[in-house]
């Protein structure tokens, strides 16, 4: 009875699914398969932050449950979007000059950066952090400004035009410094003794599910633990990741020579 | 450096002394890379000698042969030794001979700054072991865990030389580590894009931001442990409401790091040393180096596997156990990268080499009990065992100094222009072998016994006198290995083969000169298109650039000055990061016994004061920009608004601690007063420092000594100024608005 109650299926996350998907195929042309991957995973996430008991839980239960749907809000699904635009196509649509300034001021770092941390930050304002659990337009308000802020923080790294992204070495120093921003987020929310979102540690059980959730073990100490690790670590490998990325376009911007032939060259020296 | 600069220097140069004197008074990095190593070599015999006379307490049960307190004492002080006097000065010798050479440089960027690097290390040595003469040197280990370290268990002063000594070593590594970063980005000899650099050096240069980002939290840590013993407080006394656990993580945030600040640069030895030994070059350049770029990221997220015994609750264990597993991928795949990079080549077995296929069995070894402990409940289990004993010694014996060992092999032809000789080299390398892993791969048996570490004797429990004994017996193969080499030194130093430019055949700059190299290092260089100029110079038919191309050089160098008041920044912020952190910590409790932010503190008056800070900054950059227009007056009157307003600051703090003393507020009344204290007054120290460096600019620009020429210069000055602005605005928001408070 109560899994039926987990999975949201008649979530208004559908819509936004389905308008995302229609604009993708009129507006966006000359997609290869790596874009369409990653806006299937951009459907994927979202409906997993939304539509599974994630979803669910995140709804005024589980601060970690809230903390994965945040993170991929403002980290899985902008990146998604930008990854998911090919280059060729915004070309055109970033022809003209208004398009063009916009997406200069997007690519400061400092713009980005702020956007992205800053985020993460004033969304755990205590105070702020409960509102939008308790009230849903405000929650509304919410999960549209972390995908905004997410758009941003990540254009200067997946922007789909190159002059747009940052010097590679300046991208690493750029998710190296955010990724120090919500570890110290994630060290606070793991370590602090009072409750970040208080709304978390009185839940109003409306599906009959709280005793299950206790039994399980995630009691409002351990699940703010919890949630301040998902903080910490899982942007921190993200950021890793495309660090990672970062270095490898930067070291490979001339093919490099496969080994065989070199060995071979050297053994008839 | 301007004209002026220069020929001053040359000036200098022409009277410069001679004998033991010239290598006091030397600026050469060569020269100060060799003190750096010889410094290393007599500490690692002061600590090898530790280490010798604790292996005799131990040779058998209940021995008597130290007392307890001695024992406690030597191997606190081998710790430390080994970590603060052996391992960063030796790497840092060999980074600050060979990066100026293999990036084609004259000197490092600032060559005044690393002798005093330098010298700041013998000075906090005298120090540390100035602590014996007093009766009590430091004897809480070398982590010095609170609260054994706090007044209440320890009252001798060996806590505080170890305290003071750590800070003023710790000042000298920063400073050096920033002198590396400045020359390798700024230095750079035409051609040399970062993505050519050897992997020496780009990974000499992540080991320098290793540093900068990682001794600032043990230094936070070592300054509130200060204001613990000196004045009283207690931030780690838990019976006053501190927090033991609060130093652990200080120390391990510093902790953990550190051992990549080893491991590093014994990585960036033995990818030059394998690849020229197989006649190949480097499996994998981009992997090795982009690794360990990431290590640098994952290392600083994995200090509490240290602390899986504390209690932190089993997600956070869960959490950091999987992210130590995760960092050991990029290291582990290395091991792939040099095995790949001797496969198929023609390998050159030297004692150099053998050095560095040891170093690849041991360190795996080291590596695999390293992921053992990565599982909590092995961790739990052999924790303070001679396991964890054997495990990072495999590391930092069996990896890093036979890491060392085969870097010596290597370069000191090119240091000295004599060739070691490799007979006696395959004597040291074998003794070595046979003693290191003799004395320590029966420690894992005797950790899975149960034999707890830091314990000065033991029980005749069924085995451990046997293996104990096999243990301290093989030590004296490691003394014997260490003998040889010393008299191959000596021996080759007098008569050993003349060297030759290069030797081996090598690929990298530092072989295009002469052995020793000249005090200026090149005559001339040769053209830089690929990652190994050298071998593309001497085999044109092969060269590199002729079948793979690499990114070239954009020419980018960015200025000295910016280059090292980033740095220092960087380091500065997370000092105080830290520091912010701790006052969170103590004061996001409302119910505190005794003055708290609310009730002790004039918010309003000092956002007045605040404001005049902060105005200081537009005054600054208003100075800035006169003096790049070149109109000194008005440089002058801006310069001096910054003054007085760094002064007004000042007052006002200076009003409100008045105030405070005045109600009885003082440093050791509750845990409010003393971060409030440490976190003010160390801002109040920098602004101090900050009006110094204006002050005395103002004095020259007084003097007609400051034009526009001096613009970089004084814009390093004003990002410190500007930077200690900024940290204002975060002690503020945090103390004063309270903003992490319930």
């Amino acid at each position: 009875m109560i899994s039926g109650e987990l999975w949201c299926w008649t979530s208004p996350v559908w819509l936004l699914i389905a308008a995302w998907l229609a604009s993708y195929v009129l507006m966006v042309r000359g997609s290869r398969r790596f874009h369409w991957f990653a806006l299937l995973l951009g459907f994927i996430s979202l409906g997993m932050a939304f539509i599974s008991p994630l979803g669910v839980f995140a709804d005024g239960y589980l601060f970690s449950a809230h903390m994965v749907q945040h993170l991929i809000l403002l980290l899985v699904v902008p990146g998604c979007i930008l990854l998911s635009l090919p280059s060729a196509n915004t070309d055109s649509a970033l022809q003209g000059a208004r398009w063009d300034r916009i997406g200069r001021i997007l690519a400061t770092p400092q713009l980005g950066w702020i956007c992205g941390v800053g985020a993460m930050w004033f969304w755990h304002i205590p105070w702020l952090c409960s509102t939008a659990a308790l009230r849903p337009g405000f929650g509304f308000f919410r999960d549209a400004t972390l995908v905004g802020a997410g758009l941003v923080f990540w254009w200067p790294i997946y922007a789909p035009r190159e002059r747009y992204r940052l010097h590679p070495l300046s991208g690493c120093i750029y998710l190296f410094s955010a990724c120090l921003g919500c570890t110290l987020l994630g060290i606070y929310i793991t370590f602090a003794p009072l409750s970040v979102c208080p709304v978390f540690a009185n839940p109003t059980d409306r599906i009959g599910i709280l005793n299950a959730i206790y039994d399980a073990g995630l009691t409002p100490g351990i699940d703010q633990r919890l949630g301040g690790l998902i903080m910490w670590v899982p942007p921190c490998l993200l950021y890793t990741g495309a660090i990672i990325g970062l270095l490898s376009r930067w070291y490979t911007t001339a093919k490099p020579n496969s080994l065989g032939t070199f060995a071979a060259k050297v053994k008839e020296a | 450096m301007s004209t002026e600069a220069i020929s001053r220097r040359e000036d200098l140069a022409e009277k410069s002394p001679w004998g033991l004197l010239s290598w006091v008074a030397s600026v050469d990095h060569k020269r100060i890379g060799m003190l750096y190593i010889l410094l290393a070599v007599f500490f690692l015999v002061v600590g090898g000698m530790e280490a010798v006379l604790i292996r005799i307490q131990l040779a058998t049960p209940n021995n008597t042969f130290l007392s307890p307190q001695l024992f406690n004492q030597l191997f606190t002080m081998h710790g430390t030794t080994m970590v603060f006097l052996v391992g960063m000065p030796v790497f840092t010798g060999f980074s600050n001979y060979l990066v100026p050479l293999m990036i084609g440089a004259k000197d490092v960027a600032f060559p005044r700054l690393n002798a005093m690097s330098f010298w700041m290390l013998p000075f906090g040595a005298f120090l540390l072991y100035f602590s014996f003469f007093t009766g009590s040197a430091p004897d809480a280990g070398w982590f010095a865990y609170a609260p054994l370290s706090t007044k209440a268990y320890n009252l001798g002063p060996g806590i505080d030389y170890w305290i003071v000594g750590l800070i003023v070593m710790g000042i000298g590594s920063i400073a050096g580590a920033i002198n590396i970063i400045a020359t390798v980005l700024c230095l750079r000899a035409p051609g040399m894009s970062l993505q050519r650099v050897p992997l020496f050096v780009w990974i000499m240069l992540m080991q320098a931001m290793l540093i900068v980002i990682t001794l600032p939290p043990l230094n936070s840590a070592l300054a509130l442990l200060c204001v613990d013993r000196w004045l009283d407080a207690a931030f780690f006394e838990p019976t006053r409401g501190g927090s033991a656990l609060l130093w652990q993580h200080f120390f391990w945030i510093f902790g953990h790091p550190e051992v990549y600040v080893f491991a590093l640069p014994a990585f960036a030895m033995i990818s030059e040393v394998i690849p020229v030994f197989s006649r190949k070059p480097i499996y994998g350049y981009a992997f090795v180096a982009g690794s360990s770029t990431v290590i640098l990221l994952l290392s600083y997220g994995v200090w509490a596997h240290h602390m899986f015994a504390v209690g932190l609750g089993t997600t956070a264990n869960i959490f950091f156990s999987a992210m130590t597993m995760l960092i050991a991928l990029p290291t582990g795949v290395k091991i792939f990268n040099w095995t790949a990079t001797m496969w198929g080549g023609s390998i050159r077995l030297t004692a150099s080499m053998l050095f560095a296929i040891a170093f690849l069995i041991q360190f795996v070894i080291g590596g695999l009990t390293g992921i053992m402990f990565a599982a909590v409940p092995i961790d739990w289990q052999f924790t303070d065992t001679y396991f964890v004993v054997a495990h990072f010694h495999y590391v930092l014996i069996g990896g890093v100094i036979f890491a060392v060992f085969a870097a010596v092999y290597y370069w000191f032809p090119k240091m000295t222009g004599r060739m070691l000789d490799e007979r006696l080299g395959k004597w040291q390398f074998w003794l070595w072998v046979i003693g290191f892993n003799g004395t320590f791969m029966v420690q894992h048996f005797l950790g899975a016994m149960g034999m707890p570490r830091r314990v000065y004797t033991y029980a005749d429990n069924p085995g451990w006198a046997l293996l104990n004994g096999v243990s301290s017996f093989s030590v004296i193969f490691m003394v014997a290995g260490t003998m040889v080499l010393v008299w191959n030194v000596v021996w080759s130093l007098r008569a050993g083969a003349p060297a030759g430019d290069n030797p081996w055949d090598a690929f990298t700059l530092e072989w295009a000169t002469t052995s020793p190299p000249p005090e200026d290092n090149f005559k001339s260089l040769p053209e830089i298109k690929g990652r190994r100029p050298l071998w593309d110079k001497n085999h044109p038919d092969y060269a590199d650039w002729k079948s793979s191309q690499t990114p070239g050089d954009g020419g980018w160098r960015p200025s000295r000055s910016k280059a090292c008041a980033w740095s220092f920044i960087v380091s500065e912020a997370i000092f105080f990061l830290l520091l912010l952190v701790a006052y969170v910590v103590f004061n996001t409790d409302a119910d505190t016994d005794g003055p708290t932010a609310d009730s002790a503190l004039n918010v309003t008056r000092t956002a007045v004061f605040s404001a005049f800070l902060l105005a200081s900054s537009l005054t600054f950059w208003l100075a800035e920009r006169s003096l790049r227009a070149g109109k000194t007056p008005d440089f002058l009157r801006w310069l001096g608004a910054t003054i007085l307003l760094g002064v007004v600051f000042l007052s006002g703090q200076a009003w409100e601690y008045a105030g405070l003393l005045a109600q009885d507020v003082t440093v050791d009344r509750n845990l409010f007063a003393s971060t409030f204290f440490t976190v003010t007054g160390f801002h109040g120290l920098h602004v101090t420092a900050g009006l110094i460096a204006l002050a005395i600019m103002y004095a020259l620009g007084k003097n007609k000594h400051v034009t526009s020429a001096q613009a970089q210069p004084f814009g390093a000055i004003g990002v410190y100024w500007h930077f200690v602005d900024v940290v204002w605005i975060f002690v503020f928001a945090t103390i004063y608005l309270g903003v992490f408070r319930s």
